[in-house]
């Protein structure tokens, strides 16, 4: 009994403490993201990024992806990888406009994907 | 990852209730909470495996989650003893010494027909073999027998006030025998409750609200 009890509170902690990491972890993981984009977007709203800046942001992404592919749906981060290859070809053909639009659709999902993962009532429903 | 919790707690409490408002006809040896996890554990345990596009960790995050809902659902039920009526339910005692009770067949969306075949399986074939029967708190039909059981295998002519005209013809009984037969007990069909007859013409008959009785009618033992 006594033994149950334990067992019990143990994995209730664990799983506590275990979704703060992860939600935590998701967090910073897509500031991080949220930041290069930024950064990215500025450049490619001045005409200034070059392929460059653009693996950069690929080579970021892809280490991210490795392990937040163990927390999200990997139809989101196939979403991701869709938009920014598309934005990275853009800016390969130095087409500000199309890879600006392609590069803010990511910032703005870098922004909100932490918040369909997090304990909300409309992510319950 | 505590979203997943979450959404896993609240389909296994939906389950839950759901399954205890089915009654017992739909647990069968198990109680109902440890049916609901049986339900849940298979599809939580498949859908992660199946597609590749969820992460492994959503389905051991649910499994997970099914634990510690057990454990607290057992605990609780250790402790605080109302719980485990709660959650598991009472023993419905269904046939008494007046008879069956069709009040306590109903709360469990039972009927005749099931109490009859539940006796078959437990092994007896006539309606007044047992003094007492109920459905234990996880489906199985428990019986105090008599201590005579019944040597002839008991037919169904009326369950729940409609006529079973199959059993009639392997019965050999024509309709006009059984209303003259419903007649002298002053009883129409929609009435009765339960009308079984017997290889022997020995009549299990209970009107509805009214204690069993005991009688005889011809028949040409066929059976």
């Amino acid at each position: 009994m006594v033994r149950a009890v334990c067992l019990t509170l143990a994995a209730i902690a664990a799983c506590i403490a275990f979704f703060l990491t992860v939600d935590l972890y998701l967090k910073e993981q897509f500031a991080q993201f949220g930041d290069a984009m930024e950064t990215l977007c500025e450049k490619t709203e001045n005409e200034l990024a070059n392929e460059g800046d653009a693996d950069a942001v690929r080579m970021m992404w892809a280490d991210k992806k490795r392990r937040l592919q163990a927390f999200i749906p990997h139809n989101d981060i196939a979403y991701v990888d869709y938009r920014l290859n598309e934005a990275f070809s853009y800016i390969s053909t130095r087409n500000f406009p199309l890879a600006l639009a392609n590069l803010e659709i990511v910032k703005k999902m870098a922004g909100t994907m932490p918040d369909n993962y997090r304990l909300r009532l409309e992510n319950i429903l | 990852m505590a979203l997943i919790f979450v959404r896993t707690a609240i389909i296994f409490f939906t389950l839950l209730i759901v399954m205890r408002l089915m009654g017992k006809s739909q647990i069968g040896e198990m109680q109902p909470f440890e049916f609901v996890i049986t339900l849940l554990i298979a599809e939580l345990a498949c859908i992660p495996m199946a597609d590749t596009t969820i992460p492994l960790l959503y389905g051991v995050v649910s499994i997970v989650a099914m634990f510690i809902l057990h454990q607290s659902m057992w605990l609780l039920d250790m402790w605080f003893k109302p719980m485990k009526a709660i959650v598991c339910g009472r023993p419905s005692l269904v046939i008494t010494k007046s008879g069956i009770d069709e009040y306590q067949l109903k709360k469990n969306n039972l009927d005749v027909s099931d109490l009859i075949e539940s006796m078959r399986a437990a092994g007896y074939f006539n309606l007044d073999d047992v003094y007492y029967g109920l459905y234990e708190a996880n489906g199985s039909f428990s019986a105090l027998a008599r201590e005579q059981k019944t040597d002839s295998l008991a037919v169904t002519l009326i369950d729940g006030g409609k006529l079973n005209a199959h059993n009639m013809s392997v019965c050999g009984i024509a309709r006009e025998t059984l209303d003259s037969f419903l007649r002298e007990q002053n009883a129409k069909l929609k009435n009765v409750l339960v009308m079984t007859v017997d290889g022997s013409g020995r009549v299990y008959f209970q009107k509805r609200g009214q204690p069993y009785k005991i009688l005889r009618m011809a028949v040409n033992e066929k059976w």
